[in-house]
């Protein structure tokens, strides 16, 4: 057991936040948006290898990737293309940023898909590859951090590259990678926070003196730093069982986190001149995928406990 | 980065699960656990089962060799107290001199002090009590009143604690009185229980039998000798203990215990499948428990690198909470019949951690701490 990141992975570490900082300023076109992709900064990562830290490492490397970019201000489609995707399919070369959605929401706003040039979809049992054609896909406008677009019309599945019985795997690293970006963004949610709480007087103090601000802060905090073992734990081990425990935390801390990041942040948390909903936006516009957290939990207690029920006492009825 | 235990680690947790088997009597599920680990039935048990543990060599894995230990990484530590913790802790009062009396008398004891003492914890037949909160100094634990006053090689110690778990049973107390008029003005006795002037009354409460005592100390003459540390050390050495004591209790291993237990009788009652909502928030416990164990073993991981205090361990404990809290609701909301004699392994889980926010610093303490010392908040 070590917590500590190698050598190797500090190094790649430092690697992308220093890419990440040398690209941290959004352009001024792009400061009253919801969401800011930048294809430059997608392909830099991607030139660079970052984004190909599965193959060429490991998938906990990979999950650190998904993690350190989902701090960006920018939205940096990593976690399909960089985790997703090969941990699935370790055989199959896509071309990126790649969209994934369940087959029955195919009709709608996709997460990533004005920006990809691969869709996956969740076919239950199988997944399907599907190249994307942007001509066939329209904008989506949306307060979530991502770009999401909607296909003009239902792809043929049967013209798509199938991949048989891969769907429980696609699943599983979906959840890491949902925990992964999870944490990411709001680690760095987490730390704008605190910054503004720092400076900011009321009542002739800063807000974050306040017992009941910093009591929530740190409940937040110890969420999200414990989100990050988990994702990195489920990256490293490939237990489908801590995808679902991983995914499920991250996914149950996002209530109280958003609305506690709001708050703290007051009105300007809701203005587009601040940074906050690039990060919050993200988080919640994962809430629902791969399953929610319904489908997670459940999935945890089917795997957990999987006999079935056997009564002590025949009923016999009043 | 990686979290798997090593070859060494599985054989150790091996070696601890079956001699839980073979040194536990028959009837510790349905007789002992139920008494709660406390009572002075399980108290007394502990100098037979730790006595027992020492001699396998498997009580004090983390301890330095000369001290009977094992010199293995503070990860043996854990692994036995996830094992102990999750059989009921038959280790009773004994899991203290292992977690933090021991490794403090360690520190800051003087070679008499650890001559006398270090023998008979790593023996596992003595019992200690820990006397720190008094009626008017709980959370606020400068603010304690319990006097020593110095008279020639002897302090008199005139006062009371409370809260005080074992203290019927216990042969020794590891005793905070104040020797001065400044707040931090609070040293460390070693007092042995059977001092004259010393009584103890018991009290009944919420949590188990056994936890909540007061002590009273009338003139207790303590000799010099028996101080630990400095006069008015007691801050730097107590900090240092409850670094220990912080991560010391594995919640999450009773945790997923007790939320085993309690689906199987779930399904035994024929409930768990036809009811997805009770099935989903056991999912969701299990995800709380892990996130729980993570925080705790990236404490570890620490200590086990030697790197400084951080207020990870604080972190750690509400992390823990947010689970444990939530189990209770569980067990209240579909299994009420264990507090009314229903499982008397779940009601004693549910009932040691009813002040689970509260030993060992409050929990509210703890985020203060984390606030300030780790997020770099201002204070009011």
């Amino acid at each position: 057991m070590d917590f500590q990141l190698t050598d190797d992975q500090q190094a790649l570490v430092d690697a992308v936040q220093a890419i990440l900082a040398d690209n941290a300023d959004l352009p001024q076109s792009e400061r009253l948006t919801y969401c800011c992709h930048d294809p430059a900064l997608q392909a830099l990562l991607e030139d660079n290898g970052f984004l190909g830290a599965a193959r060429s490492i490991g998938p906990i490397e990979a999950a650190l990737v998904v993690h350190e970019t989902a701090k960006s201000l920018f939205s940096i489609e990593a976690m399909v293309c960089g985790l997703v995707a090969p941990m699935t399919l370790p055989d199959v070369e896509l071309a990126g940023p790649v969209a994934l959605v369940t087959e029955r929401d195919l009709s709608k706003a996709i997460r990533n898909l004005t920006v990809a040039r691969t869709l996956l979809v969740d076919c239950g049992d199988d997944v399907v590859m599907l190249p994307v054609d942007q001509a066939e896909v329209v904008s989506v406008p949306t307060i979530y951090g991502y770009p999401f677009g909607r296909l003009i019309a239902l792809p043929d599945l049967a013209g798509g590259q199938r991949f048989v019985g891969k769907g429980a795997a696609l699943r599983q690293w979906w959840r890491v990678g949902i925990a992964a970006e999870i944490a990411g963004a709001a680690r760095a949610a987490i730390d704008f926070t605190i910054d503004y709480v720092k400076q900011r007087q009321v009542f002739g103090r800063p807000v974050g003196s306040f017992q009941s601000v910093q009591h929530r802060l740190v409940q937040r905090h110890g969420t999200v730093r414990a989100g990050y073992y988990l994702a990195m734990r489920a990256a490293w081990s490939g237990s489908v069982l801590d995808a679902d425990i991983a995914g499920a935390h991250a996914v149950q801390g996002i209530q109280a986190l958003l609305f506690d990041l709001h708050q703290f942040n007051g009105g300007m948390g809701v203005t587009l001149e601040y940074s906050l909903h690039f990060w919050t936006y993200r988080i919640r516009a994962l809430q629902a995928e791969a399953g929610g957290i319904t489908g997670m939990a459940l999935d945890i207690a089917d795997k957990r406990w999987p006999e079935p029920s056997v009564p002590a006492l025949a009923s016999e009825g009043c | 980065m990686e979290f798997g235990w090593t070859d060494d680690q599985i054989e150790y947790r091996r070696k601890v699960k079956q001699a839980l088997d073979e040194l536990l009597p028959p009837d510790w599920d349905e007789r002992y656990v139920p008494e709660s680990y406390a009572s002075d039935l399980q108290v007394e048990y502990s100098r037979e089962f730790c006595a027992a543990l020492a001699e396998r060599g498997l009580l004090l894995p983390h301890w330095p060799a000369r001290f009977g230990g094992s010199d293995c990484p503070d990860w043996y530590h854990f692994i036995l107290g996830e094992e102990m913790k999750a059989a009921g802790e038959p280790r009773g009062s004994q899991y203290m001199n292992v977690n933090w009396i021991g490794p403090t008398l360690l520190k800051y004891g003087t070679s008499e002090q650890q001559a006398r003492h270090v023998g008979g914890i790593s023996a596992g037949n003595v019992i200690w009590c820990q006397g720190f909160s008094e009626p008017n100094a709980g959370t606020d634990l400068a603010a304690l009143r319990t006097r020593a006053e110095l008279a020639g090689d002897h302090y008199v110690v005139n006062g009371s604690k409370i809260w005080t778990s074992y203290a019927r049973k216990a042969d020794w107390c590891f005793l905070l009185v104040r020797t001065g008029p400044a707040r931090k003005d609070v040293s460390i006795l070693l007092v042995p229980m059977d001092s004259p002037g010393i009584s103890v009354t018991s009290f009944p409460g919420l949590i188990k039998d056994g936890h909540l005592n007061e002590v009273f100390f009338t003139d207790v003459r303590v000799p010099v000798a028996n101080r630990l540390g400095e006069e008015g050390q007691a801050w730097s050495i107590v900090t240092h203990a409850l670094a220990y004591e912080r991560v010391g209790v594995p919640r999450y291993h009773t945790g997923l215990d007790a939320l085993d237990l309690a689906v199987e009788r779930l399904k035994a009652d024929g409930r768990w499948e036809a009811d997805p909502i009770m099935r989903y928030r056991a999912g969701l416990l299990v995800a709380k428990f892990e996130a729980a164990r993570m925080m705790t073993y990236l404490v570890v991981d620490q200590r086990v690198k030697r790197e400084p205090p951080s207020t990870d361990a604080n972190l750690s404990r509400v992390v823990s909470l947010e689970a444990v809290t939530e189990m209770s609701n569980f067990l209240a909301d579909y299994l009420p019949d264990c507090l009314t004699g229903g499982d008397a392994l779940l009601e004693d889980y549910y009932r040691i951690n009813i002040p689970a926010g509260i030993t060992g610093g409050t929990n509210e303490i703890q985020m203060d701490l984390v606030a300030q010392r780790g997020l770099g908040l201002p204070k009011a």
